[in-house]
């Protein structure tokens, strides 16, 4: 009888508590979500898994001896998974667009706006009982910035109890550009604005872009070390691809390696979906924020637009200001689309593509200096 | 609340900084793409944009003959193929 009693106490439905069911609800929303919805599903499985994984009662996934813990501990405490996926992104991103067109990097540095704006609102929120300090608000704040490496990165150094809910937010929101961002581009923009056909991107040099991310090293080198590793590895991985001696690590960097990091990664992530750090008054908090952050984003990359159009001798649709958010390539796609609405004959993707890859740069940047100031 | 006015005097200084220092970091990038990058550029060309210059030169002087540049370009790069895989086997 007593060993019957031993069983039962180590089953789960002995020992399940009701945070930890709604939390694999949590995750199963999470599956449902990338699997039927098809929203950034490469993240989202492994996440929904881990979260499912870390609420198992008596497995002890994210107690030390557990494998989750053991992950998160390794790679996400460390930094180290962020960093690889940037890497990875750095071989995948093709810096033609923005150096046939620089000034488009000035709408990348405008939509970061978002981020340092929403520093405002988690402050805010402590009037309303959430206890938000600025390194909450920072890591809270670079939701804005949708870029997801960034986000969990800068959330692992300055908060890592809001790990799990920030990179939710972060990645929730990187898969509804589709939704939130036209209604805002289309508010903020005429007709006519949106008809506007821009001039043909110039050819670009091997030779420009080998040594282009050579310099954005430098520059951070000297004047924002803080942001180098973030810089750095994404350099890293666009100076492979570029120099076309090491064709088999760009390849390597572009999906392997990438595909192994983001399996970890979800995991490592999923893994800080537990009960008493997701469900509170906080995860609200944060989610909304991320929406505030990633709107005012939009909106000043698109105002930006608007501005160099007017004083800019060559045309510039303000949609592709809607892209400096970064969010690769979605945003760039997003901002393609709302301008085939207005003019079926407008191609605008590869304008895009450069205020979308400013604004990885300008996110990292943003995230050096939070981690400068406040970390 | 006093605490929280030193908070949000932090958050707008954070802002200011923050901001005021993206632009400086992209700015200088233009500056560097626009002066350095674009004379480079120019030194430098790419062997392949002189290529395509000289097959469009060539393809010009062909045009009475009726062949088009994309045939062109196909047995072009079809040979330089299969003089690399000959090579490569030898």
């Amino acid at each position: 009888m007593e060993s019957l009693k031993v069983l039962w106490m180590s089953t789960g439905l002995a020992n399940f508590e009701l945070g930890q069911v709604i939390m694999m609800l949590v995750g199963c929303g999470l599956l449902y979500l990338a699997i039927a919805r098809n929203f950034e599903p490469l993240l989202l499985v492994p996440m929904g898994f881990g979260a499912i994984l870390t609420n198992i009662p008596v497995a002890g996934f994210s107690e030390v001896g557990g494998l989750l813990h053991y992950i998160y501990y390794a790679g996400i405490d460390t930094g180290i998974f962020p960093l690889l996926i940037f890497m990875g992104v750095g071989a995948m991103t093709d810096f033609g667009a923005l150096i046939a067109n620089p000034k488009t990097l000035l709408l990348g540095a405008a939509a970061q706006f978002g981020i340092f704006a929403t520093l405002f609102g988690a402050i805010a929120l402590n009037y309303v009982g959430l206890d938000f300090s600025m390194k909450d608000a920072s890591a809270i704040a670079i939701i804005g910035g949708a870029d997801g490496p960034t986000a969990i990165f800068l959330a692992s150094k300055l908060a890592p109890d809001l790990l799990g809910a920030i990179a939710v937010a972060a990645y929730s929101y990187m898969a509804l550009v589709p939704i939130i961002q036209p209604p805002i581009m289309r508010a903020l923009t005429t007709e006519d604005e949106r008809k506007i056909e821009m001039a043909q991107l110039r050819h670009v040099t091997r030779v420009e872009k080998i040594i282009f991310p050579l310099a954005v090293l430098l520059m951070t080198i000297f004047f924002l070390p803080a942001a180098t590793p973030l810089v750095g590895m994404f350099c890293l991985g666009n100076l492979m691809r570029e120099c076309g001696v090491v064709d088999r690590l760009s390849s390597t960097a572009q999906n392997e390696l990438i595909n192994i990091v983001t399996i970890f990664l979800g995991l490592g992530v999923g893994s800080k979906l537990s009960a008493e750090q997701f469900l509170n008054t906080k995860t609200l908090g944060i989610l909304a924020l991320g929406a505030v952050a990633f709107s005012i984003g939009t909106a000043t990359g698109v105002l930006m637009a608007k501005l160099m159009n007017k004083l800019s001798k060559d045309k510039v649709n303000p949609l592709i200001g809607a892209a400096g958010v970064s969010a690769v390539p979605m945003a760039a796609r997003v901002a393609n689309k709302v301008g085939l609405e207005a003019n079926p004959h407008n191609f605008l993707l590869m304008h895009a593509m450069g205020p979308n890859v400013a604004g990885v740069l300008g996110s990292a940047v943003a995230a050096g200096i939070l981690l400068a100031l406040v970390g | 609340m006093e605490n929280l006015q030193a908070l949000f005097i932090e958050a707008g200084t954070l802002m200011l900084a923050g901001m005021v220092f993206v632009f400086a970091f992209l700015g200088l990038l233009i500056i560097f793409i626009n002066t350095v990058l674009v004379r480079l550029a120019k030194k430098y060309p790419d062997a392949i944009v002189e290529n395509k210059a000289q097959s469009k030169k060539n393809n010009k002087k062909q045009d009475g003959k009726g062949v088009s540049p994309a045939v062109v370009a196909a047995i072009s790069s079809a040979v330089t193929q299969y003089r690399q895989q000959h090579s490569a086997q030898k």
